[in-house]
């Protein structure tokens, strides 16, 4: 019997107890009335359904983890199994492919010995499915013959269900602290074991980045020093992106806040933002395939040395204009929040509107404008696509834009794309780059909320 | 003075101007953008197809008409379809006339026996796919070479344009010809399946519990945080996350639905709490009031009352998750998602592939046909966001209220 049965068996015990219980519950409702009761009618056959259902798929869950040993258990204790090699490596590849071959994932054996592992896998795999769906019913049956006999005119099954309702609420929020956890936990256990292979001191200070090896190790020829990157990511997304979004964003704002008639407003506002929703996949197919090349013929026309296909002007650009709609917005919000009796006083002074909004609003909106530059930044340093597909993979140190320069992204893909050898420094790298990654942008983060929240209170 | 005021109000008009500049700047590189996509992909939802006269008695074709009946396509399969095209095609056009059809040309041999087991007693004209360079060619964007061959079949009559209806319902492929983008858009809906079913409800209950329940404490506070955190975090670390414990831990099939969908659900759900927190925090207070007045439960109160309220400002964050989920990339390559896959996914264990990745990977050929497929998926990729996003905007609009 196969698992989604026995969990669709289970769950329409479940639905059964239910409808029992429901239909108790309204008879004897009807004998002593509707106030002498606890708790409604369904609130009973919720009860019962749930101590059908629950124990017997907690159960199921745990059988999952635990069948597979036991069947290995079984195997090994088998007749067939004693002329297996005794060196554990060989002997876990017959048994695995015996075993991938009775679950009928795999069609034939390389190896002839699995052959006869076979019969006793699938034996073995019967017997013990068959005792965990046993056990399995049998806890739903007694779960809901339990549940059922308490449901009486004075049992608060109300209380209980909600209880257990609030305990659901509760584990769903905690996803999060659980995936902020398995975030930093991956990260860091991978890192460790990279950096027990490279130096930490020469990974954050050397300049020179080139994975060679992805067998075993730490090969001579590798070099991990990540500053090349570092810099790539800072020279696209934290200079050359922010030269194009701060500008256009913030003017954007302006005009639209300021200077805009509402229609056109409302208008040009969703249109800004829709350049937020194009998938970064699409903005680096755009940068490789129409914006890089034409900038390298710019470059060659006016004779810019080591102009490549693959620019972080190229990336950077398209990366800004992504990025507009973030700083526009936060700009937005936080000259919104400037009171206006500020830019009454202004206007009233004689100022001009331009005037007020330089020398009043502006100022008085900067912290604002600020944490909105800070989370762009961290976006576009975190942002993957276009510099993959528009920045090139060469670790460049260099200031010319029209050269190719590598991210730490870039590198993220590019070292975890290929081989899958997980005890390679190469691919380990990735992870460390990540730690990295993962750091600066929550501080970058941070920073930018604290930023945002003080400058909020300042006005209210 | 006079002078000074004038200059000022140049001043103004040159800054209204700089503001309305950048304004039309990002807007028009918008337009550019879709301008762009669609010049390049709108021909690869056509294809050039060639008349191949076919005679198919003289053919070296190796069917048995009896089996014909009973499986016919088993039958067409072992039948070496592909040396009656080349046969087809090199009497028609001379010799190296095999190179101006497609590969795909055999399958269009094949549906045109299945669908009329008869030609195969007579000589027939048969509309097969070209070439990628005369197809190219006919689009315009050839090689000289070529476009001397497309003209000449042109004027010979055999060259029409028809919609390319394979690129709708094929998978990927090598010969951009023959390639499809359903396989990825099979792949992306099976993904988007199982990220809606686990981030919506996991989003709502945490919203739930954070907004109407849970007390103000220090965890509430660490859960409160690591959310926004997480809606901050870049893509690319839940790729790392979702290789390092659903691959390498959890030992889940790699390049599945299923681990793509867990990815992205991870990175949906912050997006889903803190949109249904403000959707549940827009619930006036005096409907809870008034429903704990009349003596229900605090579980029955929000789900019979502020539940149903919230929930289309809850489903419009949702969709928008869903849209920022369905054109994401990074997280995916890092678990896999980048294989070559020849055909549609049955499953959600099945190795599989999503249209942005399948962007992504066409990107990468050096095939020139390749550039307006990917543009043209693309376009359908482009046409499912905005519809998302419309629907999600409609929503908004309907149920908005003001209370």
């Amino acid at each position: 019997m196969s698992g989604a049965m026995i969990v669709i068996i289970i769950i329409a015990l479940a639905a059964t107890g239910w409808i029992f219980a429901r239909a108790r519950a309204t008879r004897f409702q009807a004998e002593v009335g509707r106030l002498a009761t606890n708790s409604r009618p369904s609130q009973y056959g919720w009860y019962v359904a749930l101590w059908t259902a629950l124990p017997a798929l907690a159960f199921l869950m745990v059988w999952a983890n635990v069948m597979p040993r036991l069947v290995f258990d079984s195997v090994l204790s088998s007749p067939a199994a004693q002329s297996l090699p005794a060196d554990d490596f060989s002997r876990n590849v017959i048994l695995g492919e015996a075993n991938a071959i009775a679950r009928g994932a795999q069609a034939a054996a390389f190896n002839p010995q699995s052959m006869t592992l076979v019969e006793p896998f699938r034996d073995a795999t019967a017997r013990y499915s068959a005792a965990g769906a046993l056990l399995a019913a049998i806890l739903a049956f007694a779960g809901g013959a339990f549940a059922f006999s308490r449901v009486g005119p004075s049992f608060t099954a109300r209380n209980r269900v909600e209880r257990v309702v609030m305990w659901t609420l509760l584990l769903a929020s905690l996803i999060a602290i659980i995936t902020t956890a398995g975030i930093v936990a991956s990260l860091i256990f991978e890192s460790m074991r990279f950096f027990s292979m490279v130096n930490p001191l020469d990974f954050l200070f050397g300049l020179k980045w080139s994975p060679q090896s992805a067998a075993m190790g730490y090969g001579n020829d590798d070099a991990f020093g990540a500053v090349p990157l570092f810099w790539g990511t800072i020279f696209i997304g934290a200079i050359i992106a922010m030269i194009v979004a701060i500008p256009l964003g913030l003017m954007s704002a302006i005009y639209l806040t300021q200077y805009a008639r509402p229609e056109v407003r409302k208008w040009m506002k969703p249109m800004l933002e829709v350049l937020a929703g194009v998938p970064t996949v699409v903005y680096g197919y755009f940068a490789a395939l129409t914006v890089a090349p034409a900038l390298r013929n710019l470059a060659a026309t006016i004779g810019i040395p080591g102009a490549s296909s693959e620019s972080a002007l190229a990336a950077g650009l398209v990366m800004g204009v992504m990025i507009i709609p973030f700083v526009s917005s936060m700009a937005d919000d936080s000259i919104a929040a400037v009171p206006q009796s500020m830019r009454d006083g202004s206007l009233a002074m004689g100022a001009t509107t331009s005037e007020t909004i330089r020398k009043v609003l502006i100022p008085a909106a900067l912290p604002g404008v600020v944490g909105g530059v800070l989370l762009a930044v961290s976006r576009a340093i975190g942002e993957t696509m276009i510099v993959v597909m528009a920045a090139g993979l060469a670790a460049n140190l260099t200031l010319n834009p029209f050269a190719s320069v590598t991210t730490v992204t870039t590198q993220m893909v590019q070292l975890l794309t290929g081989d899958q050898e997980f005890d390679s420094a190469k691919t380990l790298a990735a992870f460390a780059l990540g730690l990295v990654l993962f750091i600066v942008t929550l501080l970058l983060n941070i920073v930018a909320l604290r930023v945002v929240k003080k400058y909020r209170e300042a006005y209210e | 003075m006079r002078r000074r005021i004038a200059r000022r109000y140049a001043a103004e008009r040159r800054f209204k101007l700089l503001g309305l500049f950048s304004v039309l700047l990002s807007a028009g590189f918008l337009v550019f953008l879709l301008v762009t996509m669609m010049a390049n992909g709108v021909k690869g939802f056509t294809r050039a197809e060639i008349a191949l006269t076919v005679d198919f008695p003289r053919s070296p074709i190796l069917l048995d008409p009896a089996a014909l009946k009973t499986n016919p396509a088993q039958v067409l399969a072992n039948a070496n379809l592909p040396s009656v095209v080349d046969q087809a095609a090199q009497t028609a056009f001379g010799e190296g006339g095999e190179r101006f059809v497609s590969s795909g040309a055999v399958v269009a041999v094949r549906d045109a026996i299945l669908a009329d087991p008869a030609i195969l007693d007579r000589k027939v004209v048969i509309s097969v796919p070209a070439s990628e360079g005369i197809d190219l060619a006919v689009k315009g964007k050839g090689s000289a070479a070529d476009e001397a061959i497309a003209d000449r079949l042109d004027e010979a009559g055999l060259i029409s344009t028809a919609l390319n209806y394979r690129f709708l319902l094929g998978s990927d492929g090598t010969d951009p010809t023959t390639v499809g983008i359903w396989g990825a858009l099979k792949g992306s809906l099976l993904t988007m399946g199982i990220t809606l079913l686990l981030s919506f409800p996991i989003g709502v209950f945490a919203a739930l519990y954070l907004e109407e329940y849970a007390p103000r404490n220090r965890w509430t506070d660490l859960i409160e945080v690591s959310i926004n955190n997480l809606a901050a975090v870049p893509s690319i670390i839940f790729g790392l996350l979702g290789l390092s414990i659903f691959l390498n831990t959890m030992h889940l099939p790699r390049s599945a639905p299923l681990v793509g969908g867990m990815t992205l659900a991870l990175m949906t759900m912050p997006i889903i709490v803190i949109a249904g927190r403000n959707a549940i925090k827009a619930v006036p207070p005096s409907i809870r009031d008034a429903a704990l007045g009349i003596g229900a439960s605090p579980v029955q109160v929000v789900f019979h009352h502020v539940l149903p309220l919230a929930l289309p400002g809850i489903l419009t964050g949702t969709i928008i998750g869903m849209a920022r989920a369905l054109g994401e990339t990074a997280p995916l390559l890092m678990i896999g998602m980048r294989a070559f896959v020849a055909s549609p996914p049955g499953g959600f264990t099945d190795p599989a592939t999503v249209l942005p990745v399948q962007i992504f990977l066409w990107s990468d050929e050096v095939g020139r046909g390749f550039i307006e497929k990917t543009s043209a998926a693309i376009i359908v990729l482009l046409v499912f966001l905005l519809t998302m996003n419309s629907i999600a905007i409609y929503l908004r609009n309907k149920f908005e209220k003001k209370w």
